[in-house]
């Protein structure tokens, strides 16, 4: 049951990738709101599915009555969800700044901090 | 199946005896700092009372960090749980000499830079939390030492990821900008191979603790997925550690912040990545490691010529410093492709070398930037003449990172170079020394254009120039300057005469990475 | 530590370290005369080792030792026989004269505290050398000397031509020093020992060890960088930029020698193989004659005498290369003599220099009425070089062709040797007679006698030499003997004459350096001409070579770094993503593990629909034209996931997830909407390409890794634990909730710092603004 969702987080981290990859402040954003989602499905099928069943223990009794869903990948998950979305506000914020002080989306074109021309050092003593 | 409350074994779920005072002491550096941080955002408006906060916070953090070094020397390897839940169900904290001696160390560093920080960082990014990011740094890393916990490591690696975004674009200059996309990207995408391979562990394994994935993963043999996952791991460690060729983004940023951060940076990020390859590859997986070794081996003389070579070819000093970081990443990497218990000692003596020399160095650099106005190696000089101090600590602060002796990177090299040749890896051994030649070259021109020569590279023989205009003079430079760099040089320097408590601790941490007994009895021992 | 005995000697070791943080304060108020003071310090060093001269007479050896670094079987150990004590009375007898002469030397230099500081550091560290026991303490003290040596040699710092030779010295040193402690740390291991004393009595171990070639490339490495052999050669002229009494003392007398000692110390368990007799005095010999020829070329006589130098250790090497008893005997008497000598004939020139203005062959002559102390030490100190009676230089050249003759290869060895010690022999005459006889020539000063201090050292040195020569049966019994023993690893005590007791080839052979030598001399300024225009046309050496070499490097590493480091995120991040399919793939190719191909099972159509849906999200993301647009479609794939964890029992992630992802497409929409953002692409379609088969690749990988895993059966041990307790102990019925706060309670202490710190670091962005808007490196505070 696992694989067609394995094949899903390959979908889902390529996209990212692809975005990634791009030459575009926007897109990357984009690629990295995506990436979360992807490495947070990895996790939730790594730790084996389970259909409909969640890990809560009915009001009556002190066990499940029934096999749940695994509910540690869960708390991992969002643990990483909330993480992953707090930097994906910074980034938010970062690219905003960036394109304010830098002029630009283009990350060819975001050369300040290691200049194209690039001077050889001095050779004498 | 209904159970009664009153069927439960507690002793089955939890550890029922009190924990022992002293064991708190694994707990302390981060809850101090959390402490610490919390509170100096509270007070955040308050600029002059900030760094007080910050000094006797990491004073608190440095004692607490002797006593738990101490505590694990005397001891053995220290385990605490939280919740008391038993492991491995609850997050343990687990501190063994490695852990202990890095989380001591990292808090020296951090005290140096907090003090030098008092009259280098503007009132208004100290409002806008210099000091509670640094705490907050210091909070992830010392988590990252101690935790026992791989999910639990990631989630201290991203508490001092964010600290570090903060700290990166304090000032908000064009090149922070520009160098904390790159900085913040690159390391977005480690820390994610990080969480997916610690899912993708979680799936094989059934487990989080360390200890317990060291036993289970015993279980497996080779064919199994755990190569692929041992070498995911690999490289999402060596990108944090800035391993080449996965390290773009330490020469695009590490030039580009306010140079105390740098010098935190250097001091403590790469040496965490370092810290958690040699946590999971020796003790974790350590026939990942075996299986690895070559490539480690050749990833490490790869980062370490590229880094020395990287220092030649530069004319800005921030940005020669940054690839000495990477040099020293090379010689940590060594030690771990080697993988004798030798090598090993050495390689986390030239971590906890790495996190003292790295903070000083950037220190230095922010020094010499103060009283000659300039970064680059055409334009400085003079210094000589002008501050033999400071002439004499960058001479020992620069031989001691090319690794001579009698200073401490000279022990860690003896170590990584002998350890080598006892296992018969003679080309680890000739990268090493190779890369420590060219390290001699980039740091003995940086010394002598900066001190010896009379001032920028068109002074005529036997003049010293003129300081540039604005520059400091040495009776200028606040005792927060001088005292850091002291007080860092002074310990370079004893730890160079004197090695060999710090010998003993590296070598009793390297046994404990190679046998994991001592750490997995830790974990399980006295309680299952 | 007691002050007499054995022991004594660590004090005596340490003295020069205390004489250096006590000479710049001494400088201060004593100024030159803290010189006078200083020169106790070691002269008791001298006395401490020539008390075991007695002792190592007789055969005896001593050892002490401190421990050090018990971890790694570092001691603070001494060993002392014939080798190191001759060595140590030369470091601390020169040593004590040059604190003199430097003092005068330097004096009224507002930096001759500084000065005096580095020598006694020098000094320390080259005592260490000669009798550390421990070969890596050894190795310690000999970089030691290699940085002091770089300290002294650009002492004068400001000149260019300083500065260079003082890296020159470091680079070629001390890249030579990283070799030796290859090889020592390996000839610890293969002998067992890093004790020399024990690693010495370990017989053939190192000659039989597979590694032999090794150790003996790594050593010898070390030792020709150090003692100047060729085509290491040339950094030790250039080294005579630094102040003469550092000439004198470093690089004649005492650092230069370090290379020899380290031979002639690890002679008797790496010596005697065909490597060693072939290998040693091949460039030992082309060394002294290199080194005698360029010598000639040189007007300036204080290079004269460092190319004299250079080729005395040629000579030496090579001798000790021959692995011949009496060889190895004339090159102790050889290395001895040459240290009264040449130490003598540099202060000499130092003294010529300081007191005429001029240390210019061509500019100085006739100064030996004017100067007569200093003029016969000079006229002593060059008989000894010419190797003429009744000097002890006669006797080692004596010796030494009683050596070469019978040697294996002794031919060739001799003639280098003979040829060698005639120019030799016209160079000696050349610095004795030229500035000090002949005609006076007007100097830039009047020239008068030096000071005590200036002229001491060098005449003491010079009498010395002749006081050998006559006590030549004793000195030879109570010191050279004992050296050569310790240099063969077999007793040897052959009676030394000071002149010959029969008629031997070695006579025979010394009047044809003399006949050849004055030949040599009388054609000096003719030859010089010769040698000078040879050097010209071949325009090139290795002095030009290492700037060359540097350059290279520098310059290669400069493409390299670039290549590398470009600049260019785009490229980081291919690169990056390249290493990451690379890592998936490799592992799989390598073990064979690919995942098991096998059904997918059995879905509900709502399973294959939600799965469609974020598969559909994420592409239209990738192909939205608009920015607004592939923002908004950000939420399909979102809210697909966050269906997929309800479905599969996860209602609190999914709740989380549709939170979270409304959050971001508002930010997202609300933030980005406010620029001013081009929309598309804009990438090649080549570009394209690539970066679509590396994310595909890099996907398929993880899909892959992830499938091989979750075939696997898995472990529900840490589930099943907080199933049974979750209500039971930790009282909540929620399993996800407890172990966020309970049993994994720390993690999320963790994620809410994050959230925290994200907080902060976000108003950090907004509120500060730069204060100069750029250029940072023209704002003051940082």
């Amino acid at each position: 049951m696992e694989t067609l969702f394995s094949v899903l987080v390959g979908i889902l981290f390529a996209g990212s990738i692809y975005l990634l990859l791009s030459r575009k402040l926007v897109r990357i954003l984009l690629g990295i709101a995506i990436l979360g989602n992807a490495v947070n499905l990895l996790i939730f099928t790594a730790g084996r599915l389970t259909r409909d069943v969640p890990p809560i223990i009915p009001l009556q009794s002190y066990l499940p009555v029934e096999a749940t869903a695994n509910p540690l990948p869960q708390a991992l998950v969002l643990t990483a969800i909330v993480i992953s979305f707090s930097f994906l506000a910074f980034f938010l914020v970062l690219g905003y700044r960036a394109y304010q002080e830098l002029g630009t989306d283009d990350l060819l074109d975001m050369r300040v901090a290691e200049p194209k021309e690039h001077s050889e050092p001095p050779l004498g003593y | 199946m209904a159970a009664t409350k009153t069927t439960v074994d507690i002793t089955a779920a939890m550890v029922t005896e009190a924990v022992p005072l002293a064991d708190w002491l694994l707990v302390a550096p981060v809850l101090l700092t959390m402490a610490g941080g919390a509170i100096s955002i509270i007070f955040r408006k308050k600029s002059a009372t900030q760094p007080w906060i910050a000094i006797t916070t990491i004073a608190l953090v440095i004692l607490s960090n002797i006593g738990l070094l101490n505590h694990v020397l005397t001891n053995g390897v220290v385990t605490m749980v939280m919740g008391s839940w038993l492991p491995p169900f609850g997050i343990a904290f687990t501190a063994d000499p490695l852990g202990a001696l890095l989380a001591l160390t990292a808090s020296v560093a951090t005290m140096c830079v907090a003090v030098f920080a008092m009259n280098s960082i503007a009132e208004n990014e100290r409002r806008y939390g210099f000091y509670p990011f640094l705490l907050m740094l210091l909070c992830g890393v010392t988590g990252s030492f101690l935790t026992g916990d791989i999910f639990n490591l990631y989630v201290w690696f991203e508490v001092l990821l964010i600290s570090s975004f903060g700290m990166q674009i304090l000032g908000n200059e064009k090149v922070q900008i520009d160098g904390a996309v790159k900085y913040a990207v690159l390391n977005l995408i480690a820390t994610t191979l990080f969480l997916a391979a610690t899912g993708l562990l979680y799936g094989l394994v059934g487990t989080l603790n360390m200890a317990d994935i060291a036993g289970k993963l015993k279980a497996f043999d080779s064919s199994g997925p755990m190569l692929g996952l041992a070498t995911l791991y690999f490289l999402a460690f060596a990108m944090k550690a800035a391993a080449f060729p996965v390290n773009f983004w330490l020469p695009a940023s590490y030039h580009t912040p306010r140079l105390v951060v740098a010098a935190i940076f250097a001091g403590l990020l790469t040496k965490v990545g370092v810290y958690a390859l040699l946590r999971v590859m020796l003790l974790l997986m350590p026939e990942g490691r075996d299986w690895l070794a070559s490539l480690i081996g050749i990833v490490a003389i790869a980062t370490m010529l590229t880094g020395s070579l990287g220092a030649l070819a530069q004319t800005d000093i921030r940005r020669l410093m940054a690839y000495l970081v990477i040099a020293g990443i090379g010689a940590m990497m060594a030690g771990i492709a080697v993988g004798n218990e030798v090598a090993v000692s050495g390689a986390i003596f030239y971590s906890m070398h790495s996190v003292l020399i790295m903070t000083a160095l950037y220190l230095l650099v922010a020094f010499m930037f103060q009283m000659s106005g300039t970064f680059s190696l055409r334009e400085i000089g003079g210094l000589y003449i002008r501050t033999p101090l400071g002439a004499g600590i960058g001479l020992i602060l620069l031989l001691a990172v090319a690794g001579l002796p009698p200073f401490s990177g000279f022990w860690a090299k003896l170590l990584l170079v002998a350890g080598a040749l006892e296992a018969g890896r003679g080309w680890v051994a000739a990268g090493i020394l190779v890369s420590g030649l060219f390290t001699t070259i980039a740091v003995g021109r940086l010394w002598i254009f900066a001190f010896w020569r009379g001032g920028n590279e068109h002074t005529v023989d036997g003049i010293q120039a003129l300081p540039i205009a604005g520059s400091s003079d040495a009776s200028e430079i606040s005792w927060s300057i001088w005292l850091p760099l002291v007080v860092l040089t002074a310990l370079i320097f004893i730890i160079g005469i004197l090695p060999e408590t710090m010998m003993s601790i590296t070598e009793n941490g390297a046994k404990t990475l190679i046998d994991p007994t001592a750490y997995i009895g830790s974990v399980f021992g006295g309680i299952r | 530590m007691p002050l007499f005995g054995v022991e004594a000697t660590f004090w005596a070791l340490l003295g020069p370290f205390v004489a250096a943080a006590l000479s710049p304060f001494l400088a201060k108020t004593l100024k030159h005369n803290a010189a006078w003071l200083l020169a106790v310090i070691p002269a008791l060093a001298f006395l401490q080792f020539l008390s075991f001269v007695p002792g190592i007479a007789e055969g005896q050896t001593f050892k002490a030792s401190l421990e050090w670094v018990p971890t790694f079987n570092v001691n603070f150990s001494i060993y002392l026989d014939g080798l190191s004590v001759l060595f140590a009375l030369l470091i601390s007898g020169i040593g004590t004269l040059i604190t003199l002469y430097a003092g005068g030397y330097l004096k009224g230099h507002e930096n001759l505290g500084q000065f005096l500081s580095y020598l006694f550091l020098f000094m320390g560290a080259m005592l260490g050398v000669v009798v550390a026991d421990n070969v890596i303490t050894l190795f310690i003290y000999w970089e030691l000397t290699s940085i002091t040596s770089f300290l002294l040699i650009g002492f004068d710092h400001l000149r260019r031509a300083s500065r260079r030779s003082a890296v020159q010295a470091l680079v070629v040193t001390g890249g030579g020093g990283l070799a030796l402690m290859a090889g020592l740390i390996l000839a610890g291991y293969q002998g067992g020992s890093f004790e020399l004393s024990e690693l010495l009595n370990s017989g053939d171990v190192l000659r039989e060890s597979p590694y032999y070639t090794a150790i003996f490339i790594l050593v010898v490495l070390g030792a020709f960088t150090k003692s100047a052999q060729f085509p290491f050669h040339f950094w030790l002229p250039n080294a005579m930029e630094a102040p003469t009494p550092v000439s004198a003392y470093l690089h004649s007398a005492t650092m230069v020698k370090a290379g020899v000692y380290l031979l002639m110390r690890m002679h008797p368990v790496l010596g005697d193989t065909e490597l060693w007799m072939t290998v040693l005095p091949i460039f030992g010999g082309i060394t002294l004659l290199v080194g005698t020829i360029l010598g000639i070329r040189q007007t300036d006589l204080k290079l004269v005498l460092a190319y004299t130098t250079v080729a005395s250790l040629g000579l030496l090497v090579m001798l000790t290369g021959t692995s011949d008893p009496v060889a190895i005997q004339g090159a102790v008497i050889y290395l001895f003599a040459h240290s009264l000598f040449k130490g003598s004939l540099f202060m000499v020139v130092g003294t010529v220099d300081h007191e005429s203005g001029t240390r210019d062959l061509n500019r100085v002559g006739g100064l030996f009425s004017l100067m007569p102390i200093t003029g016969t030490a000079a006229v002593l100190s060059a008989l000894s070089m010419a190797g003429l009676p009744p000097l002890v230089g006669f006797v080692a050249k004596e010796v030494l062709y009683d050596g070469t003759w019978h040697a294996v290869n002794g031919g060739l060895w001799t003639g280098f040797a003979v040829l060698g010690n005639a120019m030799m022999f016209a160079l000696a005459a050349t610095v004795a007679i030229k500035p000090f006889f002949g005609a006076k020539v007007k100097t830039p000063k009047v020239a008068h006698e030096g000071t005590v201090l200036l002229v001491a050292g060098s005449i003491t040195l010079a009498v010395l030499g002749l006081a050998a020569g006559a006590f030549i049966a004793s000195v030879g019994h109570q010191l050279l003997s004992p050296m050569t023993s310790a240099i063969l690893g077999t007793p040897f005590d052959e009676e030394l004459h000071l002149f010959p007791t029969y008629l031997s080839p070695a006579l025979y052979l010394s009047l044809a350096t003399v006949a050849l030598g004055i030949i040599i001399f009388m054609y000096m300024d003719k030859l010089r001409v010769i040698v000078a225009d040879a050097l010209r046309t071949i325009g090139w050496g290795p002095d030009k070579g290492f700037d060359q070499v540097l350059e290279v490097i520098i310059r290669f590493a400069t493409t390299l770094t670039q290549t590398v480091q470009t600049g260019s995120m785009v490229t980081y991040m291919r690169a990056t993503f390249t290493v990451i399919a690379l890592v998936l793939f490799v592992p799989m190719i390598l073990t064979g593990n690919w995942p098991k191909l096998q059904g997918i099972g059995s879905f509900y159509a709502y399973e294959w629909f939600i799965a469609a849906i974020a598969v559909i999200g994420v592409y239209a993301v990738l192909t939205a034209r608009y920015r607004v647009t592939a923002i908004v479609l950000l939420g399909i794939q979102g809210f697909a996931v966050a269906l997929i964890y309800l479905l599969f029992g996860a209602p609190d992630l999914a709740f989380t997830q549709f939170m979270v992802e409304t959050l971001s497409v508002v930010i997202l929409a609300l933030v980005m909407t406010r620029l001013n953002l081009k929309p598309t692409d804009a990438r090649s379609s080549r570009g394209k390409a690539f970066d679509i088969s590396l994310s595909v690749l890099c996907g398929a990988g993880i899909s892959m890794l992830l499938m091989s895993i979750i075939q696997l059966p898995f472990d529900p041990t840490l589930s099943e634990f907080f199933t049974q307790y979750s209500r039971t102990i930790a009282h909540g019925r929620n399993i996800v909730n407890v172990i966020l706060v309970d049993f994994r309670g720390f993690d999320t202490i963790g994620e809410i710092s994050v959230v925290m710190v994200t907080g902060l670091a976000v108003l950090a962005l907004i509120r500060v603004r730069p204060k100069s808007n750029g250029n940072s490196n023209s704002e003051k505070n940082r």
